[in-house]
């Protein structure tokens, strides 16, 4: 007849010593190695408290309908200006020139984000001007929802020039954010909800781009138009306007930020815990080894009918 | 949308979906000529689609209510002028109701009563069809995410003749996918919110709504012209000046400004208490512009009669003449004396050169605490504008300066350790102590580089080392001009050095001249005077060593030591050009902190001698 493991189950043996012995020196310090070398273990292999992490957002992200154009109409320095900005038009004098400009946004997926901005603008000249360089500057309202509420206003700038006179000017780009240091994880972020150009100031130095992109630039959150491939296209017939098209995408951002509390304590937590359980299991190793073999002298207690007084 | 469909919509595993499929295959195809085309919805058809994909589109009620609304306007009943009521816009009271019947949507109709040239759904269309090559549209389908939708097909086929014949049919799609919709019982689930029907006492507060940013926002505010309520009748900081006309007119105090070019902006107005250096360009046809522009003139600079303050009975300030002075067309500057009233007029002399034009205007504004002007005193330089020296550079300044201020204010580089970007205090040495000049300018200065590059010939332009700022410029010698060498050598060193060269330079911004413990000498290396051969100077280094002083919060820049390091030539000077005979003079400027840097961590680890790193706690402390 054939025997079989029917059951089993494990069997507690207590060893008992005294406080003054090898054996509660020994326990304290197998105690400290298993829950202090994981966190060292953790730590010294990088990355144990987390200091930036991302997310992905598509920004909402509405053009605020400024303008300020910059065109040289000839290799000696003359120039056509307009803006959005009744002061600064009226500054220009002579070298004001209207154009016409038509503007759409779109939201193409219906999600109520839109996601990009169509500009047309023509600008009319004079028989004997051409166009040679081109300096555009456009206002956005740039806002962020999802960790930390970002409003704030940025700006695209596009310039372009060539030796050659040219009838139009294709821009398509995408409007990105660019961030020096990391948002916070939560909270309202609106340091630079200010306008970028300060459209009331009667003041020349306040229209000034050298001024406005500086003051701009020095900005932990910008937003910057990438445009890879702008196009010019030569040959305006006399008497047509130059045309300036920009397709301007508004797409998601991958945003840094840096954790909060129970982010950082999370992550580190998993990465303490999955050390520290093979350090218990070395450790329990040992400790069975050493008081089973009874390296230290210790009283075990038998196993069935532990006798209490 | 979704979150409003949740609680209607009976969502079915695939499983069922099968088996929907089975029951729903009957593929219900309508017949082309039954359904009878209603031409006066095609037009509001046209505005609302946008998406075809989708049954949210709109098309017009029975046409009774289609005709009140285009001819509401013309019949005679309505009176002339458009009365303000409170009605919504649409005369009719209300919008049309969504069409949904897939059958009956065509995107692509865009002419009324008229075939469109491949719109196979445009009913119009009747024996065009033959000339069709194929369909701009092929499928008109309802709501993808319904398991079921309509969907209305197109498709062109053709007749034995060759000639094209139009297929079409309506039929049930099957949507497989896990999460579509089987039922649902809450149809503006699936449609646009109905919008606000805007009336005459909605519209502005719909307005600020929906557009936040238009064309046009931007508007002039009648800060300028009129006197803002405020409790201060004087200027304040960044005011704009009002001038008085001769007729009592007001207008602005204009200061010329470049603008987004270098281009001078005659329109640009000056702050109150906002100390202006401006320089710009002017484009000028000689000939047309010396006698008639206004901005050569120096009247347009002199006769400004200011306001002293913004009350509207304030007292009126002339702009006082303070000096004049001429400049020749080589550069040498003399001062004119002109009566009070008198002017001189920028005058073309031949066809390339016009006189008297302003080539730079300063102004000191002393004003009083109260915000009013006390007086305005304008110093100009007028000069000869060639042809040749186009586009003329016209310089502006305005300062401001206290009423009580009796002597010349001081200017500090910094209170007390100096700023960087100002420029460094230097002064000379007597028996009482350190003299130092009040005109900024006069300090340590370095040669700028010009544009002819000889060392020893033309004007040369210097400017003030600023603290902190490393600098490097220099010029040419040519080696016919060295062969008197110690004539050579005393001027070369005036020209790297400058006149009025100091002997000492202050430790901190703001040191006094009597303490002439707080001055470092400048230290100097060379052996010039007493070397036995003459030699030439070819390079002029400043080396200045400043430290920070003080706490870690605000450190201040102390000037510890300052050493003038005087290159000569020790070989022959045609070996040194290398046989190009023009032999490069540098001067130089280098500014070394010396200070030992702060360091990051603990002050001290009390406890924690384990040597952990400071940042192991870093979200807990």
């Amino acid at each position: 007849m054939a025997f079989y493991e029917v059951y089993s189950h494990p069997a507690v043996i207590r060893y008992k010593t005294s406080v003054c012995t090898k054996a509660t020196v020994f326990l304290v310090a197998v105690l400290c190695l298993t829950y202090i070398s994981p966190l060292l273990v953790a730590y010294r292999s990088q990355g144990f408290w987390i200091k930036r992490s991302t997310y992905e957002e598509q920004p909402v992200v509405r053009f605020q309908y400024q303008t300020l154009l910059v065109a040289a109409t000839s290799t000696k320095g003359d120039y056509v200006a307009w803006s959005t900005f009744p002061h600064f038009n009226n500054m220009q004098g002579a070298n004001l020139r209207i154009p016409t400009v038509s503007v759409r946004e779109e939201d193409e997926n219906h999600d109520g984000k839109l996601d990009r901005l169509i500009f047309r603008l023509q600008l009319p000249l004079k028989p004997e001007e051409q166009v040679y360089s081109v300096q555009l500057l456009l206002t956005f309202s740039y806002q962020l929802f999802r960790m930390s509420t970002v409003l704030m206003q940025s700006l695209a700038y596009v310039q372009y020039s060539s030796s050659v006179p040219g009838a139009q000017l294709f821009i398509s780009g995408d409007l990105r954010l660019q961030q020096r240091t990391p948002l916070p994880h939560r909270g309202l972020y609106t340091v630079y909800n200010v306008s970028v150009v300060d459209g009331s100031s009667p003041f020349a130095s306040a229209y000034d781009l050298v001024n406005i992109i500086g003051a701009y630039q020095d900005r932990n959150l910008t937003t910057v138009l990438s445009c890879p491939g702008p196009v010019w296209v030569v040959g305006r017939a006399a008497g047509s306007p130059f045309q300036l098209d920009a397709e301007i995408r508004y797409p998601m951002e991958i945003i840094s930020y840096r954790p909060g509390f129970w982010e950082t304590v999370k992550f580190a937590w998993i990465q303490y815990v999955s050390v520290l359980l093979v350090f218990l299991w070395v450790f329990r190793r040992i400790q069975t080894f050493v008081f089973q073999n009874q390296v230290l002298p210790t009283i075990p207690v038998p196993l069935g009918k532990p006798h209490f007084s | 949308m979704l979150t409003k469909m949740a609680t209607s919509i009976t969502v079915v595993c695939s499983l069922l979906n099968l088996l929907c499929l089975l029951l729903l295959s009957v593929a219900a195809t309508t017949d082309e000529n039954s359904t009878k085309y209603d031409s006066n919805s095609s037009v509001l058809v046209e505005q609302n689609v946008t998406y075809f994909a989708y049954t949210d589109s709109f098309t017009t009620l029975p046409p009774d209510s289609t005709t009140a609304v285009t001819h509401g306007y013309s019949s005679t009943e309505d009176p002339g002028p458009p009365s303000l009521s409170a009605d919504p816009l649409p005369l009719s009271g209300r919008l049309p109701s969504p069409v949904t019947d897939v059958g009956r949507l065509c995107p692509c109709d865009e002419q009324r009563d008229l075939c469109d040239v491949n719109c196979c759904c445009d009913r119009d269309c009747g024996e065009e069809v033959a000339l069709f090559t194929g369909c701009s549209i092929h499928t008109v389908s309802g709501n993808k995410q319904l398991c079921s939708q309509d969907a209305a097909h197109y498709t062109l086929g053709s007749t034995v003749d060759g000639l094209s014949e139009l297929h079409s049919s309506v039929q049930k799609e099957i949507n497989n996918g896990i999460f579509c919709i089987q039922s649902h019982n809450y149809v503006e689930g699936l449609s646009f919110a109905p919008p606000v029907l805007p009336t005459d006492s909605n519209f502005d507060s719909l307005l600020n709504q929906f557009a936040n940013f238009i064309f046009g926002s931007e508007k002039i505010s009648g800060k300028l012209s009129s006197v803002e309520h405020q409790a201060s009748s004087g200027y304040q900081y960044g005011d704009v000046m009002t001038t008085a006309g001769e007729n009592g007119e007001r207008g602005m105090f204009w200061l010329p400004a470049p603008g987004v070019t270098t281009d001078c902006l005659d329109l640009s107005p000056a702050a109150f208490l906002q100390e202006q250096s401006n320089s710009c360009s002017r484009r000028l046809v000689l000939d047309q512009d010396c006698g008639t522009l206004l901005a050569l003139n120096m009247i347009t600079y002199t006769n400004i009669r200011l306001l002293a303050s913004k009350k509207k009975d304030a007292a009126v300030v002339a702009v006082e003449v303070a000096s004049v002075i001429q400049q020749s067309l080589d550069g040498t500057q003399t001062e004119v004396q002109l009566d009070v009233g008198e002017n001189l007029r920028a005058v073309l002399l031949n066809p390339d050169l016009c006189a008297n034009v302003v080539l730079e205007v300063g102004f000191v504004v002393k004003y009083n605490p109260a915000g009013e002007i006390m007086n305005v005193m304008a110093s100009l330089v007028l000069g000869f504008v060639h042809a040749d020296t186009l586009p003329l550079e016209q310089k502006f300044h305005i300062k401001y300066v206290q009423e009580i201020a009796e002597e010349v204010a001081v200017h500090h580089s910094g209170n007390p350790g100096y700023v960087v970007g100002l420029p460094l205090v230097s002064g000379k040495r007597t028996a009482d102590g350190i003299i130092r000049s009040t005109d900024p300018r006069e300090t340590l200065t370095f040669l700028r580089s010009a544009k002819d590059q000889d060392c020893l010939h033309g004007p040369h332009q210097r400017s003030p080392i600023l603290f902190g700022v490393d600098v490097l410029s220099g010029c040419t010698l040519r080696l016919e001009d060295a062969a008197n060498c110690s004539l050579v050598s005393q001027v070369l060193l005036g020209v790297l050095r400058g006149q009025n060269y100091p002997q000492y330079v202050a430790n901190f911004g703001s040191s006094p001249p009597n303490n002439p413990m707080d001055w470092v000498p400048i230290s100097n290396n060379s052996k010039l005077e007493e070397a036995q051969t003459c030699s030439i100077p070819l390079s002029l280094h400043l080396e200045i060593e400043w430290t920070k002083y003080g706490s870690l919060l605000n450190p201040q820049a102390q000037i510890v030591s300052i050493k003038e390091v005087l290159q000569t030539n020790t070989s022959d000077l045609a070996l040194l050009t290398g046989g190009s005979s023009l032999l490069t003079v540098s001067s130089s400027v280098t500014f070394t902190p010396v200070s030992a840097a702060a360091l990051p961590g603990f002050r001290a680890l009390p406890t924690l001698d384990a040597k952990l790193p400071f940042e192991f706690f870093f979200p807990f402390v």
